[in-house]
């Protein structure tokens, strides 16, 4: 019994960091979307009387760079092996 | 001379295992893409293809246990009280340094990789996603239950604990992931117009689903090189503390790779069509989910399986979705497939083990391990004509789930009713 509980604990990790990573990145990608859309009017054509403004443009790219950012960072610790991440000071 | 010959059938078994895992799984990455049009069906799996080849040479260390629930080979360094490392992780037990015990060891290996191949193929006849590390492991497991008795041949409470609870834990955290991150997607972007949306999430989805495709080359192609480093050490060829050779990286790498640009239409069909009508934003969180399932997981140390994952996300976006319809009909026969991936390839496994051992003959074994091939190759071919019968491919992998030429033949009559009548 004990050991399926040991073998059960490692997945409330999972479940936490997989909401974080893969229920947050989608949603940090659609703020960037959003963000990318203000001044739009339903059907897709530009509305006149709303500004996108800078801030929006900017908010965008930045999420849209954090995605990318994270999803590097992903890659490198699929191929990581412990020595693969000490070459770079991360183990 | 028959050992090498037995030796080289075992390799090209378990590059055929390597194959159906992936042509099998190609589903697992790319099904949404594929059902939402986010990419083609033929670009599809050649971009799963490449990044499956890349991700088998990208994990550095490859794991030389085969299977730790089977009693076989030592799962980690063993050191005497000085301190020096006198049995190597992979190594085989000592039992099988008596005579007879590499041709023992190695049928063993042979037989779970046929059970393996044979539930891989069936499966996919019925257009059924399931695991294929189930499938390896069942097969091994019967066998090894064939070759070295019930309790001495399997760690069960390690069967129990690394294989049976975490495929039930997975697809329900994959699930809740992906139903998150499907109302978290449709809610941020309620008024972003539908056309853009559809068109923004579609690069999303190809990026998330190319990290699954990522992901699976580096688990499931190393599965293939520790089977045929563990039959070279029983041959002789290796001993325990070499590396693994780079043909033998190469090889599987190719074969998982060619699997997955065959493509397992009848698999993509039934994961991208038949569970959910999904949209590119709900792709994108289900591969997303899935990614993040598994790397995390593996980087835990716990082997999940993709099937599972990607399942129990598929569905997740269905259910965080508001007015999507889920076809828990076909999830409730896949959840059935999956209990019994491992009794049905334990039994293949055995059975092939029993047919080698009783027609050993003299010495050398090549009778028993060739009829088991011949076997094999003969249900092979036999699936894959049955499988002429009603093709999928990339030109129909799309159609309409009702379509009536389509979708399992064996199935289909059935599964239409079953389907309708839920509707």
């Amino acid at each position: 019994m004990s050991t399926i509980l040991t073998s059960i604990a490692p997945a409330w990790k999972v479940l936490l960091v997989g909401l974080l990573l893969g229920a947050g990145l989608p949603a940090l990608f659609a703020v960037g979307m959003r963000l990318q859309s203000v001044g739009l009017s339903a059907d897709g054509s530009p509305n006149e009387s709303v500004n996108p403004g800078i801030g929006a443009r900017v908010g965008a790219i930045a999420c849209f760079a954090i995605v990318l950012l994270v999803v590097a960072a992903a890659i490198v610790v699929l191929a990581g092996s412990k020595a693969f991440l000490a070459r770079f000071g991360l183990s | 001379m028959t050992e090498t010959i037995i030796l080289v059938l075992v390799v090209v078994t378990a590059l055929a295992f390597d194959f159906t895992n992936g042509f099998h799984d190609t589903g697992n990455a790319m099904a949404t893409s594929i059902a939402t049009g986010a990419l083609k069906p033929k670009v599809a799996v050649a971009l799963s293809a490449v990044l499956n080849l890349v991700g088998a040479f990208l994990s550095i260390e490859v794991a030389k246990t085969v299977a730790k629930v089977v009693k076989i080979q030592y799962t980690k360094d063993v050191k005497d009280s000085a301190g020096t490392v006198i049995h190597h992780s992979g190594e085989p037990l000592p039992l099988f340094n008596t005579a007879g015990g590499h041709h023992l060891l190695i049928t063993i290996v042979f037989a779970g990789l046929v059970g393996g191949i044979i539930w891989n193929l069936l499966t996919w006849l019925l257009g059924l996603p399931s695991s294929s590390s189930h499938a390896l492991f069942g097969g091994l497991i019967g066998a090894a239950i064939a070759g070295l008795g019930f309790s001495s041949g399997v760690d069960w409470t390690l069967v129990l604990s690394s294989i049976v609870v975490p495929a039930f834990l997975s697809p329900i955290i994959a699930l809740l992931i992906a139903s998150v991150g499907t109302y978290l997607v449709y809610r941020i972007t309620q008024k972003v117009p539908d056309r853009r949306r559809e068109k923004g999430f579609r690069w999303g989805q190809i990026g998330s689903a190319s990290l699954v495709s990522l992901a699976h080359g580096t688990g499931d192609a190393q599965k293939t090189m520790g089977v045929i480093f563990l039959a070279l050490v029983a041959h002789g060829t290796l001993t325990g503390t070499d590396g693994i050779p780079i043909w033998v990286k190469l090889a599987c790498a190719l074969a998982i790779a060619f699997g997955t640009y065959l493509g397992g239409w009848r698999v993509i069909r039934t994961l991208g069509k038949g569970l959910v009508e999904i949209s590119s934003p709900q792709g994108m969180a289900a591969e997303s989910a899935s990614a993040a399932v598994i790397l995390t997981s593996s980087h835990l140390g716990l082997a999940l399986s993709t099937t599972h994952v990607a399942t129990g996300s598929i569905l997740g976006t269905g259910v965080g979705r508001k007015g999507a319809t889920v076809r828990w009909n076909v999830a409730g026969r896949m959840a059935a497939g999956w209990l019994v991936t491992l009794p049905v390839a334990a039994v293949v496994g055995a059975v092939c083990w029993f047919i080698a051992d009783l027609l050993r003959g003299p010495a050398d074994g090549l009778l028993g391990v060739g009829v088991v091939f011949a076997m094999l190759v003969a249900v092979s071919t036999a699936i894959w004509v049955r499988s002429r019968r009603a093709p999928v491919h990339a030109g129909n992998v799309n159609a309409e789930w009702d379509d009536k030429q389509l979708a399992p033949p064996v199935e289909t009559a059935n599964l239409r009713s079953r389907t309708k009548s839920s509707v």
